[in-house]
């Protein structure tokens, strides 16, 4: 309550969701405003509460692989890896080489794919409606990519313990280096619609600036974290599969349009990825061996000795991590995700004090989170 | 609506009303967007340029109140189920519910060991359209929608009904 | 890889296998630094290999714990600081378990004495350990500047589970710490705001024990799928 001449100001209490226009998921925002500006937004999570964990549990190592798909539905070829290769680490198996190369390729493609996503959604948020269904037309591509593949469009169940599901079709590499060809000279036209658009610019420079050392203690990573400067990439610093033989850039925030570390810089940084990420396809399809049998190392029964591990993956929301303990039985003992969505979205009261309600929407749109990510 | 529904003796004329005023209802259905989960992302997917949800009449708005249908998409949790309840409530009549996805349907992957998870939405709101699927494909959908006009176009609002 | 290069990277591996990370660490090529410090886990590895096969039948006795020790200069540093706090160091250093009572003043040591700086909380994970009638919280930890890795446990007991809170020193935590009490019921001590953060308010029992048991309905709304009548 405050006293201004003869009139009395009273914070109000604004709800948004769980059920609300922005497409980021059923998440619940309550938001303290003095009038426009806000002064505390306390997110609401668990709408999308599905036990994954106790799941987990109950069922064997191959029937979690679906589950995991589920928990990021936007990048579900990273999330099959992040979870096999944490399991080849902890039962010590090596599989051939030409499974590695296809899992490089899928999980950059799902890259592409998620990042498109999250940026026509965060200009859909904008107000920008048409970049949206250009990003949809060239996500629509990669899909029919991966149908080709596996047979499905959203949710794959791909990468197995041990190798793949399906192995690559024969035109695969025609298909893919087409793709590759009709999207890389796209990203100067989402430059034009988008980045160097003047009302995008000011709606996004210089708001939510996230200073470096609020990002790692607060456990944000991936482009949240490379937008405020830090360059942390676990492709390159704490390498898995074949990521270490190809030659990539990892892009950093650099304050271009307003400060570092702001929603411009983090769009920025994901535009850029999209490109490193075309990069590294073609190297893969360039190196990827002929021959070998994708099956050949996957186990019949997966019961991996007892022990536990943590082991973390790139995925394009950051830092995605599996803690597994095993006894020895098919069944996990206790799995756990730790999801960069929910990192990300814990910083959203640190950074949006002291802006307007709709520069909350904008901030929010430049975490990009997935619902289903965070709740499991 | 509500002074002429179920008057009418079933005769010529009524009859031929009747179809007047299915074809006028089941054509331009708006829909309510109640993206939960993963069939969220496929209904946008329907709803952009390739398999374009606007040729069959379908605008998504986010307001009950200016929306016909209701596409439930994703997992239904225990704790979202009574602000879908709250929600279909403001929805104004004529209404109908379309539930898709698996989760949706009956609970999806998540029934055996789910303890917060909403084994069908059916439970809470009255479903006139099932679409299987984990998720379904935009065509799925899009089969959905149509057969939800054909559903609406059946209906005879105008005659008294027998018992 | 050059001669020189590989004989550049012997006599650091050297170095770094009798205790001296500095000629390691200050590598300013960072693919050098990476086979540099893969050398040297796969030198230490067969190092072990070599003692396990030498010694089978000392593999139990207190000597083998002390050598363990030396291997990772993060647990020594942490033995020579807080030695009465140490229950037990497991994984050649690279686990260590503690007593919940001083975890606030070790947080803080080891997120700001300059060698250890573990300024990023990994990972959060509450597990259930099930017939030892205890619950346990496990922290990684990992340090930007020095890359490496520390994982903590720390146990309590079912009845009453306390644990003091570390959200003001990685704020991370504050949300995981939030989590790990819906799942589980532990308390932790000194969070400013300890509530269920994924299952409802009013929800009744710790989903993640092994011993909860589903309830039957939740506001009218049936929670079991019941199989018959579904026509």
């Amino acid at each position: 309550m405050k006293e201004i001449g003869s009139i009395r100001a009273e914070e109000m209490v604004l709800n948004i969701g769980p059920q609300h226009p922005s497409t980021h998921g059923v998440l619940r925002l309550k938001v303290k405003t003095d009038g426009e500006i806000v002064s505390e937004v306390i997110p609401i999570i668990g709408y999308l509460h599905r036990c994954f964990e106790k799941h987990a549990e109950n069922i064997t190592y191959e029937q979690v692989i679906p589950f995991t798909d589920r928990c990021d539905y936007i990048a579900s070829m990273n999330n099959n890896f992040g979870f096999v290769v944490a399991m080849e680490e902890l039962m010590d198996i090596k599989v051939p080489e030409r499974v590695e190369y296809i899992r490089v390729i899928m999980a950059e493609l799902n890259r592409i794919a998620s990042h498109l996503l999250a940026l026509g959604v965060y200009g859909l948020d904008i107000g920008a409606f048409t970049p949206f269904l250009h990003m949809f037309r060239d996500r629509e591509r990669i899909l029919d990519i991966f149908e080709l593949t596996c047979g499905a469009r959203l949710l794959y169940n791909y990468m197995w313990v041990g190798g793949v599901s399906h192995d690559l079709p024969r035109n695969f590499e025609t298909i893919c280096i087409d793709f590759l060809d009709y999207f890389e000279p796209n990203i100067p036209e989402f430059n034009q619609l988008l980045t160097t658009n003047k009302i995008f610019i000011e709606r996004t420079a210089d708001v939510g600036v996230m200073p470096a050392e609020v990002a790692i203690s607060y456990g944000v990573s991936g482009p949240n974290l490379r937008g405020s400067g830090v360059k942390w990439d676990v492709r390159k610093d704490e390498p898995y599969s074949v990521y270490d033989k190809f030659d990539f850039e990892i892009p950093v925030g650099t304050g271009d349009h307003g400060t570092l570390g702001d929603c411009w810089d983090r769009y920025w940084v994901r535009m850029l990825e999209m490109q490193e990420s075309c990069n590294i396809i073609r190297q893969a399809l360039k190196a990827i061996p002929d021959n070998g049998d994708v099956h050949a190392m996957v186990p019949k029964k997966i019961r991996p000795p007892k022990g536990s591990i943590y082991r973390r993956t790139e995925s394009p929301r950051g830092d995605l991590g599996y803690y597994i303990i095993s006894d020895g039985s098919p069944t996990p003992f206790r799995l756990k995700m730790r999801s960069p969505a929910l990192t990300s979205l814990s910083v959203l009261d640190e950074i949006s004090a002291g802006w307007m309600i709709s520069d909350v929407i904008a901030i929010l749109g430049s975490l990009d989170i997935v619902l289903g990510e965070i709740d499991r | 609506m509500g002074l002429l529904e179920h008057k009418f003796q079933d005769n010529v004329v009524v009859a031929s009303m009747d179809k007047l005023l299915g074809w006028a209802r089941s054509t331009s259905p708006w829909f309510f967007q109640f993206g939960l989960a993963c069939c969220a992302i496929e209904m946008m997917a329907t709803a952009a340029s390739r398999y374009d949800l606007m040729r069959i009449g379908m605008i998504p708005r986010s307001s009950p109140r200016q929306a016909d249908v209701m596409i439930v998409a994703g997992t239904v949790t225990l704790k979202m189920a009574l602000r879908v309840k709250k929600l279909y409530e403001q929805m104004a009549e004529p209404k109908y519910v379309i539930s898709m996805g698996s989760c949706a349907t009956s609970g999806g992957p998540y029934w055996q060991y789910g303890y917060h998870v909403l084994k069908g939405v059916d439970l809470v709101v009255p479903v006139d359209v099932y679409i299987p699927g984990c998720p379904p494909r935009p065509e799925a959908l899009i089969e959905g929608l149509l057969k939800l006009q054909e559903k609406i176009q059946a209906e005879r609002p105008l005659t008294k009904k027998i018992a | 890889m050059t001669a020189d290069q590989e004989k550049f990277i012997a006599d650091v591996v050297e170095k770094a296998l009798a205790g001296d990370m500095d000629a390691i660490n200050s590598i300013e090529d960072r693919s050098v630094r990476a086979k540099a410090k893969a050398s040297l886990v796969k030198a230490k590895r067969a190092a072990k290999a070599q003692q396990k096969s030498d010694a089978p039948a000392e593999s139990d006795s207190p000597n083998q714990q002390e050598t363990a020790e030396t291997q990772s200069p993060l647990s020594i540093l942490l033995n020579s600081t807080y030695p009465d706090e140490i229950i037990e160091v497991l994984d050649e250093g690279k686990t260590i378990q503690l007593h919940p009572k001083q975890w606030n003043e070790i947080a803080t040591f080891l997120r700001d004495h300059p060698e250890a700086l573990l300024d990023q909380m990994e990972c959060l994970t509450g597990v259930d350990l099930g017939t030892e009638d205890a619950l346990q919280v496990r922290y990684n930890l990992h340090s930007m500047k020095h890359r490496h890795k520390i994982e903590i446990r720390i146990n309590t007991n079912r009845d009453k589970p306390e644990i003091p809170s570390v959200e003001t020193i990685w704020r991370m935590t504050d949300w995981f710490e939030r989590e790990a009490y819906d799942m589980y019921g532990i308390v932790f001590t000194n969070h400013r705001d300890l509530r269920r953060l994924l299952c409802p308010e009013d929800w009744e029992g710790w989903p993640l024990r092994k011993d909860y048991e589903e309830p039957e309905t939740y506001h009218g709304i049936m929670v079991p799928k019941v199989k018959e009548g579904w026509e």
